[in-house]
């Protein structure tokens, strides 16, 4: 799982839904949630929150361009790439901090991916999770 | 109107540990008492029904006093008429069915109530068996019957359930709750599953070393301060395997067994046998609709 630790900046809200935003060092995380700062107690501006996502739902792109309608991207750097026969795990370093991807060994090979090389972090909001409070484990 | 007010000096593994617990219970409520082993659970469910004395208290019911240290009032078990139901059945073996549940009629009773009982219970074919030749789940539903013979104002369970198989023991949750709404009866139960209490009670207290430390409604209690997923199942491990670069966990929920995929560094940190809780994103599951 993936973990980073930020600070909730904004939140959107319906009657069921909130759209969330968190600062994680100088970027904004958007994650979306079936919860409400009614039913929620945590999802207050300045809350210390923790995302949560799998390495499954990280997903990798190479100079892209264009428009795109997902929220969540970041510059990472690869640090090493552990190569299965179907799955490879992409270890990635953000702004210190160490996330995985896990993508196919067929995506890898396409991208040319290698260590040390600059790439974007894709994530979707709903694949965000939040847990209150700061957790490493 | 339940109000009970109790303190016991306990005698746990870890040394001795007061139980000291106020609580107040409104008419038809389901409670549940939550924790581990030897946190003073049961010891409060016997002090309710009379099996044994709190040191310091009172206990109200409906406006009758059952126990007063300071008044020195503690009527005894048979004048208190509450239903109790163990987990080891404590059925009378040299009686029937049907004996079973008229010796637990008060006095002067309609023996009507036999009747309606074993035909809501469904064990009218049971009637005139004695219980070494009834199943588990038979013995627990008599067990349930005879609890609710004495036509009690307050139901105690405790763990009656955790000794059953999942399927059974699920039958008889339904069972439980069917029942106690029907007779509107306020029940506590005594369980450490989580799933049972969700299921069953609509308050749970927390109960730790003799105190109840968090209470309300279940779901919320047991949901506090975890991730905002709104999909979870606690399950045990099964079997952790290396799947490619990534490792799979088998995991019983319930009674379904579940694979689940997992990063190495995850799965070295779990054992089998240990428990733990699958949670993913109101947004992932696929709904497919059963039938039809």
């Amino acid at each position: 799982m993936n973990r980073l630790k930020g600070q909730i900046v904004a939140i959107d809200h319906s009657s069921h839904m909130s759209l969330v935003d968190v600062a994680v060092g100088g970027d904004i995380f958007t994650a979306t949630l079936l919860e409400t700062p009614e039913s929620a107690d945590y999802l207050r501006v300045g809350s210390s929150v923790t995302l949560l996502f799998k390495e499954t739902e990280v997903s990798l792109a190479k100079s892209l361009s264009g428009l795109i309608s997902l929220r969540n991207r970041i510059a990472v750097a690869i640090r090493s790439i552990e190569r299965g026969d179907i799955l490879s795990a992409v270890e990635l370093d953000y702004r210190g901090n160490t996330l995985k991807s896990v993508i196919t060994t067929r995506a890898v090979e396409r991208l040319q991916l290698t260590a040390g090389d600059q790439v974007e972090a894709l994530i979707k909001a709903n694949e965000i999770a939040l847990m209150a409070g700061h957790h490493d484990h | 109107m339940i109000q009970v007010n109790v303190s016991k000096q306990l005698h746990g593994v870890n040394g001795e540990f007061q139980l000291d617990v106020s609580l107040e219970i409104a008419q038809g409520e389901f409670i549940a008492l939550f924790g581990s082993s030897g946190v003073g659970k049961t010891t409060l469910l016997r002090c309710l029904a009379g099996l044994e004395q709190a040191e310091q208290g009172n206990i109200v019911v409906n406006g009758e006093v059952w126990l007063d240290s300071d008044a020195r009032i503690n009527l005894p078990p048979q004048q208190r008429h509450t239903g109790y139901m163990f987990q080891d059945y404590a059925l009378f073996p040299n009686m029937t069915v049907r004996g079973n549940l008229e010796f637990a009629l008060r006095k002067g009773a309609d023996k009507k109530r036999v009747n309606e009982l074993l035909e809501l219970m469904d064990i009218g074919a049971l009637q005139h068996r004695k219980p070494d030749t009834l199943s588990g789940g038979q013995k627990q539903r008599v067990a349930l019957a005879r609890a609710l013979a004495s036509e009690p104002s307050l139901l105690l369970l405790d763990e009656p359930f955790s000794a059953l198989d999942a399927e059974i023991r699920a039958r008889l949750h339904d069972e439980v709750l069917r029942l106690q709404r029907h007779f509107s009866i306020t029940t506590i139960l005594v369980s450490h599953d989580v799933s049972e209490v969700c299921k069953l009670a609509n308050r749970v207290m927390v109960m730790e070393a003799g105190r109840i430390v968090q209470q309300g409604n279940p779901i919320d209690v047991f949901s506090a301060g975890q991730t905002s997923g709104k999909f979870r199942f606690t399950g045990e491990i099964l079997a952790i395997e290396p799947m490619d670069i990534m490792f799979s966990l088998t995991v019983l929920v319930g009674n379904q067994i579940v694979r689940v995929v997992t990063m190495p560094d995850e799965a070295a940190r779990l054992r089998l046998g240990e428990r733990v809780m699958l949670v993913s994103k109101a947004f992932n599951p696929m709904v497919l609709k059963l039938g039809g």
